[in-house]
């Protein structure tokens, strides 16, 4: 009944010899030659150590870690018949009893509502997706910035590039930004899933690698540093792309991928430091994600099945039936 | 405490966040349209989403929850507790999920807990898990026994369980069932405590000699300690009681014979025609063997050669006597059937059987003291038959004279205990002692009469006896089929019968038909101990210990002893404590006083020197 037919099997096989044979020069490559590389040319390899128990207390003593994540969950068919839901959540370790939970929501059949953003993001070609994007992006930055105030922690640990918050929400993002450096409080984003190619576009440009193509960061550094290992990139690299922040790459847990995690530019004396906090809470089985990421990430996520008795429970039976309900969801089979 | 997840009107699960549950706990849901609901938890569990157990996904280390602690976030105070909860009285609607959950308080389960009181009943132990309820709990039920666990006595903890006697004028007979080991013996030993404490005429049928009341524990404490020793009394069949011969009647004969080794049917027909009333032991004997030797002459004739060629007058009126017998009975009494006869009843002779009789078991029923029977297996088996027999038809012409309004002589209601059951009334094949076991279990109650059988193996007890047994305490059974049974006669849930086999030894399920469920409960120490207690590799460490000691005072005064006069010595030993050793043996336990440093050996141009 399953059947995979065969011209689907026939053409998964073609995409894996196409993409061996599109990448065989970076396959074939050493990788003591590429860590020598990478070393040289796109910053230092070094091996770092997780935090000890003082260190931990001084950071529990000056405020603790916040955590900030979000989640979004969409309900319903194509356009315009769909809802998307926001949240975000900034949660201390020191207060633990009070999270910072904000939400919102998109509809294309409410635009009414969204008109300041329609009017922000005129010149964007993909309107819709920038408004989306902003909200969230936009939902994290508020949290944050309301634990800035009711906390004052000593740092705060972002799921996600601190890049991102640049584009996506930059006048939120601007003022997280200020009065973080103001009042000395350590802004870091965590990157599960990094997106960057730093260390390809450097290859291809210094002849190394000969594609036209750039290679993305997360192939090429997939098992090539070790376990709490760490690469400083080096700030004319990621100049490039946007400017004022400092990255690093790291392998923070047995798994071979790596994460990777920016900090202000202004805060870069703690780069170090940030680091081995990331290491210290990242169990050493895991993704390579720090625990308390994800304990903040299981309480914000909006799962379907939340979103639907959400949605079953405050929007009126006749509402959510001609509106939101796709053909797709009923199906059955 | 909240009612968490779907709902039913027999079953909730409970959730709390910061109080672990335990099994058979009581717990009162506040369930806002029915009214306060009772109900036992029956399985305890925790949880803590951020330690999971995915044995493919990520594992957390111990080093990242510490740094986690470290900076502030106690991860284990996100472990949340959750426990099954089944309710007493189905409820009429499924409960309200939401419902607010809390601990009972004394008077709510005081008629579910507690039937009796310690004046009436036998406060056998402590419920286990209600030590939350013993504050407000009533004076008269604190202090009343003490607990022994992780070999130390602990104070009363949680309510009494207290055993109403009297509810066994309507549920009769108890079954003690649990393997070796499991607390069963200790168990029945507290319940004889608290029967002697009540002046409860009974009598146990004690195969291993170990129902012994006269030794305190060490462990109680002084003010604690009571004395037994005029409430019970330890006799032996054959030696402090027996049969009477003179009061049997055939039936009673046969029984014993029976019990001896089973009786064919012409035996038994033997018995009936050689059997007269008023025979005395030795009547009886000189009976059967009189006509087996005559029949071992063969005929009449040389019967007559016999008389003919006697020598004393004596000899001539014996032979006269069995040829009358011959005459008589040959015809109808086979040789081997009269052998097999006069073997069986010598057997019971030689054990005593016959010499003595059961006055003194009557007459300490009759002043409400515990009589314990001690005998081998088979011997009590040969004994009980007879003596239950007897016993338990006294108390019935007693009550029915009673109903028929005439008179006959008062014989207390009285308790039957034994250990061992499965041997007295077996499963599947008849033996003498199962019918009047049988008869007492069915007919017993109207006549004030009560089993208390223990027994390993329940599945090989009677299923018509064990159907009987209202109440029953189940400890520690690991054997499946044994489980199966219990679980068959019994009202234990399916979880705790999976709880069974790792019972701690002395912990109990006591299912009840008056309590109507089934109750956990911790059995109290024991004021008196079994003479069994001591661990036999103590006991050889501590005689050979006493043997060395002794060997070792015998020649202290005698070093230093040469080799050459080892002789001379061994006659002198001898002399003074009639010990004999020959050379080899000495030698040999010389050499044991060096090996354990007690005395030195030098070696000596004349030999080996000890000093």
């Amino acid at each position: 009944m399953y059947e995979i037919s065969k011209e689907l099997k026939e053409k998964v096989t073609q995409l894996n010899s196409t993409l061996v044979d599109k990448y065989k020069d970076f396959f074939n490559m050493d990788s003591i030659q590429l860590r020598d590389f990478i070393d040289k040319n796109v910053g230092e390899i070094v091996e770092i150590k997780k935090l000890t128990k003082d260190e931990l207390t001084k950071c529990s003593e000056k405020g603790g870690i916040v955590g900030v994540d979000g989640s979004k969950n969409r309900v319903g068919g194509a356009y315009p018949h769909y809802v998307e839901i926001f949240q975000g959540l900034a949660k201390s370790t020191l207060h633990k009893e009070k999270p910072i939970f904000k939400a919102d929501f998109y509809t294309p059949l409410y635009l009414e509502g969204e008109r300041e953003l329609l009017k922000k993001f005129e010149e964007e070609e993909n309107k819709e997706e920038a408004i989306r994007d902003y909200k969230l992006s936009g939902i994290e930055v508020e949290v944050a910035l309301e634990a800035v105030e009711k906390f004052s922690p000593y740092a705060i640990m972002m799921d996600g590039s601190l890049i991102r918050y640049d584009i996506e929400c930059f006048d939120k993002w601007i003022e997280l930004r200020k009065k973080c450096e103001e009042r000395g409080i350590i802004l870091i984003g965590v990157i599960k899933d990094i997106k960057t190619s730093i260390i390809g576009q450097s290859l291809v440009e210094q002849n190394n690698l000969n594609t036209k193509e750039f290679l993305y960061d997360r192939e090429i550094l997939y098992g090539l540093l070790g376990y709490g290992e760490m690469i400083r990139v080096e700030d004319s690299m990621t100049k490039k792309s946007k400017e004022g922040f400092t990255s690093i790459f790291m392998r923070s847990s047995k798994a071979p991928n790596i994460i990777g995690m920016d900090i202000l530019d202004s805060q870069r004396e703690y780069l170090d430091e940030m680091a081995r906090l990331v290491f210290s809470l990242t169990p050493s089985s895991s993704r390579g994600v720090p625990l308390w990421l994800d304990i903040v990430d299981s309480q914000v996520k909006v799962s379907d099945k939340m979103m639907r008795s959400l949605l079953e429970r405050y929007l009126d039976r006749q509402v959510l039936e001609k509106f939101f309900i796709s053909e797709r969801d009923k199906r059955i089979l | 405490m909240k009612v968490v997840g779907i709902t039913t009107q027999q079953e909730v699960y409970v959730g709390s966040k910061d109080r672990n549950f335990r099994i058979n706990e009581f717990l009162i849901i506040m369930d806002e349209y029915q009214g306060d609901l009772m109900g036992e938890v029956v399985e305890a569990k925790t949880y803590n989403r951020y330690i999971p157990l995915n044995i493919n996904g990520d594992l957390v280390d111990s080093s990242v929850l510490e740094s986690l602690k470290a900076i502030g976030y106690n991860v284990d105070e996100d472990t949340i507790y959750i426990a099954k909860v089944r309710l007493l009285n189905e409820a009429q609607y499924p409960i309200e999920t939401g419902s607010d959950v809390r601990v009972p308080r004394f008077k709510e389960v005081k008629n579910l807990m507690v039937k009796s009181t310690k004046e009436e009943g036998l406060v056998l132990g402590a419920i286990k898990n209600t030590d939350q309820m013993e504050k407000d709990m009533d004076e008269e039920f604190k202090k009343l026994l003490y607990l022994f666990e992780d070999g130390q006595l602990i104070p009363q903890k949680g309510i009494p369980f207290i055993f109403d006697l009297k509810s066994m004028h309507q549920y009769p007979h108890i079954g003690v069932f649990g393997g070796s080991g499991s607390g069963k013996s200790f168990g029945l030993r507290v319940v004889l405590e608290e029967l002697m404490k009540l002046n409860i005429p009974t009598i146990i049928l004690d195969p291993h000699f170990e129902m012994d009341f006269s030794e305190s524990q060490d462990y109680m404490p002084e003010e604690e300690k009571e004395d037994f020793n005029e409430r019970f009394k330890c006799l032996q069949v054959g030696y402090h009681v027996g049969v009477r011969f003179e009061e049997l009647n055939p039936q009673d004969l046969k029984n014993l014979l029976d019990a001896s080794s089973p009786l064919t049917d012409a035996m038994n027909n033997v018995v009936d025609i050689l059997f007269k009333k008023n025979d005395s032991f030795q009547s009886f004997h000189d009976r059967l063997k009189m006509l087996s030797e005559a029949q071992e002459e063969g005929s009449p004739d040389k019967i007559r050669r016999r008389i003919e060629e006697a020598t004393t007058e004596a000899e001539r009126d014996g032979w006269k006597r069995r040829k009358e017998l011959y005459e008589t009975y040959d015809k109808i009494c086979p040789y081997s059937s009269v052998r097999g006869i006069f073997w069986r009843l010598k057997r019971l002779e030689n054990e005593g059987i016959f010499s003595n009789d059961i006055h003194e078991i009557e007459e300490g029923l009759k002043m409400g003291k515990l009589i314990v029977i001690q005998g081998s297996t088979r011997m009590l088996q040969v004994f009980s038959t007879y003596l239950l027999n007897n016993l338990y038809h006294r108390r019935r012409d007693f009550k029915d004279a009673e109903y028929k309004h005439t008179t006959a002589d008062y014989f207390p209601p009285f308790i039957i205990v034994t250990d061992e059951a499965h041997n007295f009334a077996p499963k599947g094949y008849d033996s003498p002692s199962k019918s009047i076991l049988k008869e007492i279990s069915q007919e017993g109650r109207k006549y004030g009469v009560f089993l208390i059988l223990a027994t390993q193996r329940p599945t090989l007890l009677d299923e018509t006896i064990t159907a009987q047994l209202n109440t029953k305490f189940i400890f520690r059974t690991v054997r499946a089929s044994d489980i199966q049974t219990i679980k068959e006669e019994t009202d234990i849930t399916e979880e705790e019968a999976r709880r069974l086999p790792y019972l701690q030894s002395g912990d109990v399920f006591i299912s009840s038909a008056t309590m109507g469920r089934t109750i956990y409960v911790r059995i109290r120490a024991s004021k008196t101990t079994s003479p069994h207690t001591m661990n036999p590799f103590d006991e050889l460490l501590n005689y050979s210990q006493e043997r060395e000691e002794k060997f070792y005072r015998l020649v202290k005064d005698k070093l230093p002893i040469n080799d050459s006069q080892i002789l001379f010595t061994l006659t002198e030993i001898e002399k003074e404590s009639g010990e004999v050793l020959n050379m080899d043996q000495f030698k040999e336990k010389l050499e044991n006083l060096v090996l354990k440093g007690k005395i030195e050996k030098v070696t000596t141009p004349f030999g080996d020197m000890y000093k």
